[in-house]
């Protein structure tokens, strides 16, 4: 990992009135490869959101009269095989990309928590019976699945649904399994005891005060999802079984370059997206490496 | 240990029942028949499907049809392939090599890599070669294969010419000779590399930290005690503690390399498995795709259960029931 060494550790004793999430936030601030990082992640968010007000150009509409330009002029990027601005591609494809890339993240969030903290709080026949169905999900090939449902379910359904479904469905396994795990450490807690013997139901016993100690895990591993749902996504469109093509997305711009003639000779139309896309999720990896360290407990910072 | 195999190949059983029960109902879910081929999915004609379907048994409840499929498959009869009118089997036979060929080379080039990185950034940990080498890292765990195969292509193929951008041997060699082995050596390397990325990544950086981390136990300052000189208890004592825990990776990296190879042969257009897969999904040759599909679970299935019965193996402590 790549050490960052950021502000100089100040005297502790002020972090000791402070609640940890307050103590994490003020580590979280301090940790400059992450904050650049978060800065840079809102950019790239506002800019896709704001796509329709920054650009004017249509991004679908095919111009053969504009093909394949080089970069300067009108274009700021120029302009892919068929006349379209690369640069105001490359904005609305980033909102496909978030957005596919957070609701999968949303969903296999919720799905895990929800099947790792009934199960790890019942234990039991129905830890067993739900570990088992989670290791059944954990065993299957997930790109050859994904491009297997997305065939079976094309055309039935809206494609940007049927994708964020099926990559949500495949990948909950592993959330699942860590929030179990932690959910069965702080069960052992006397708290917990005190809450169920004084008649909390378990669902109130789950939200109330399972699940807010076992947030912190929650949100990193969210982070590190968010980085590979996005290149999930990218990658399944690039294969040309994500995104539909008519819809920009990086991934989709990206496929443009298994053409060899465009590969070779027209890198403005498949490098843009390339670069932003390594930016991005290294910059989300740095954002988890930094919560990380913040909910960290033991880190000296 | 030998238990726990046994324990573990048996409980094994329901999940490939359940697998092969999933690749079936997938199958069935698709247009056409995709399980033996027979039915040609392009031929619309009502009276030749109605026909064909009286024919192999369509009309039987789904158990039985179940039954039959999975004991035709059992035998090596996987259907036959609309598009290429031939069977599936001798179709995955031809082209499993080339997969198998770049998966071993993937493998070794991964070792040899993160080896070298990973004991030397381990034994001189915070100096400018071991940040150098996190680095390297960083990037090989966030840039995704398919964006490394496209720079690599549009570098080291069309920028400086060293390496062939696409198949996997030079067809005007003839075959069995020297040069057809290192021609398709010379052809495999870039994928190879391209696919062991992420796992060269993660083993050097396991490796690094596991060498500092047992740097500073006991029998390492015993060994300094005693006069033991420096390159001996790196090479020696250290190492050999360092890398029994990577073994266990082996068993992960089947799965990573089939999930892999679909991208990297796709990118390469490296006539593997992965790339059959690919092609038969896009030209709706659905036997073709259900084999591979129930194939490429298998083997995963198998490579998470090496992993598990090596992880037994490596750590005595670890007895799961």
């Amino acid at each position: 990992m790549v050490n960052v060494t950021a502000g100089t550790a100040k005297p502790q004793e002020k972090s000791i009135n402070m609640s940890p999430f307050a103590i994490a936030r003020r580590k979280f601030l301090r940790n400059k490869l992450a904050m650049i990082s978060s800065f840079f992640l809102l950019t790239v968010i506002i800019f896709s959101f704001l796509a329709p007000y920054i650009t004017t150009q249509d991004i679908t509409k095919v111009n053969i009269s504009l093909m394949s330009l080089e970069p300067g002029g009108e274009h700021v990027l120029g302009t892919d095989k068929s006349g379209r601005d690369v640069f105001t591609r490359l904005l609305y494809g980033g909102r496909i990309s978030l957005v596919v890339g957070f609701s999968c993240t949303a969903l296999v969030i919720l799905f895990g928590t929800v099947v790792g903290s009934i199960a790890g709080f019942y234990g039991g026949v129905v830890d067993s019976i739900l570990m088992r169905f989670t290791d059944f999900v954990l065993n299957f090939p997930f790109l050859v699945f994904v491009i297997v449902l997305n065939t079976i379910l094309f055309g039935i359904v809206n494609g940007l649904y049927v994708l964020i479904g099926v990559i949500s469905l495949l990948s909950w396994g592993g959330v699942a399994r860590i929030v179990r795990s932690k959910i069965l450490a702080e069960k052992e807690n006397e708290y917990i005891l005190a809450a169920i013997s004084i008649g909390c139901k378990p669902s109130k016993v789950i939200i109330r005060h399972l699940l807010p100690n076992v947030l912190s895990t929650i949100i990193v591993q969210a982070t590190i999802l968010f980085a590979s749902m996005i290149v999930a996504e990218s990658a399944l469109s690039f294969l040309g079984f994500g995104v539909p093509q008519s819809i920009p997305s990086w991934g989709n711009m990206l496929s443009a370059s298994q053409e060899a003639d465009v590969l070779r000779d027209k890198p403005w139309i498949w490098m843009p997206p390339a670069i932003i896309l390594v930016i991005t999720i290294l910059s989300i990896n740095f954002i988890g490496e930094g919560l990380k360290d913040a909910f960290n407990p033991k880190s000296q910072r | 240990m030998l238990k726990y195999t046994i324990r573990r190949l048996i409980g094994m059983i329901p999940m490939l029942l359940l697998i092969s029960i999933v690749v079936f109902l997938l199958a069935k879910a698709m247009p056409g028949d995709s399980l033996s081929g027979e039915i040609d999915p392009n031929n619309t004609n009502p009276q030749y499907i109605a026909e064909m379907r009286e024919k192999l048994g369509y009309n039987d409840p789904l158990p039985v049809q179940y039954f039959n499929w999975i004991s035709s498959f059992v035998q090596g009869d996987f259907g036959k392939s609309t598009r290429y009118k031939m069977p599936v089997s001798d179709l995955i036979l031809e082209r499993l090599p080339n997969t198998v060929f770049l998966g071993v080379t993937s493998l070794v080039i991964t070792y040899i890599l993160a080896f070298a990185m990973g004991i030397f950034a381990g034994r001189k940990p915070y100096t400018i070669g071991d940040h150098l080498i996190g680095g390297i890292n960083y990037l090989g765990l966030a840039i995704p294969s398919f964006i490394a195969g496209v720079f690599a292509i549009y570098i080291f193929s069309f920028n400086l010419g060293w390496t062939p951008y696409a198949g996997s041997v030079d067809i005007r060699i003839p075959q069995g000779t020297f040069d057809y082995w290192m021609s398709r050596l010379h052809h495999v390397i870039m994928p190879a590399i391209v696919l062991g990325a992420l796992a060269t990544a993660s083993y050097t950086q396991f490796l690094r930290n596991d060498i500092i981390e047992n740097s500073r136990k006991d029998f390492v300052r015993t060994a300094r005690a005693k006069g033991t000189s420096t390159s001996k208890i790196y090479n020696v004592h250290i190492l050999r503690n360092s890398i029994i825990p990577l073994i266990t990776f082996l068993g992960f990296d089947i799965a990573t390399i089939i999930s892999g190879a679909i991208i990297t042969e796709t990118i390469f257009t490296y006539p593997g498995i992965g790339q059959l897969f690919l092609t038969s999904v896009t030209s709706n040759d659905y036997p073709t795709m259900m084999a591979i599909t129930l194939l490429l679970s298998l083997l995963t299935l198998v490579g998470n259960l090496i992993a598990d019965i090596l992880y037994g193996v490596v750590d005595p402590r670890i007895r799961l029931d």
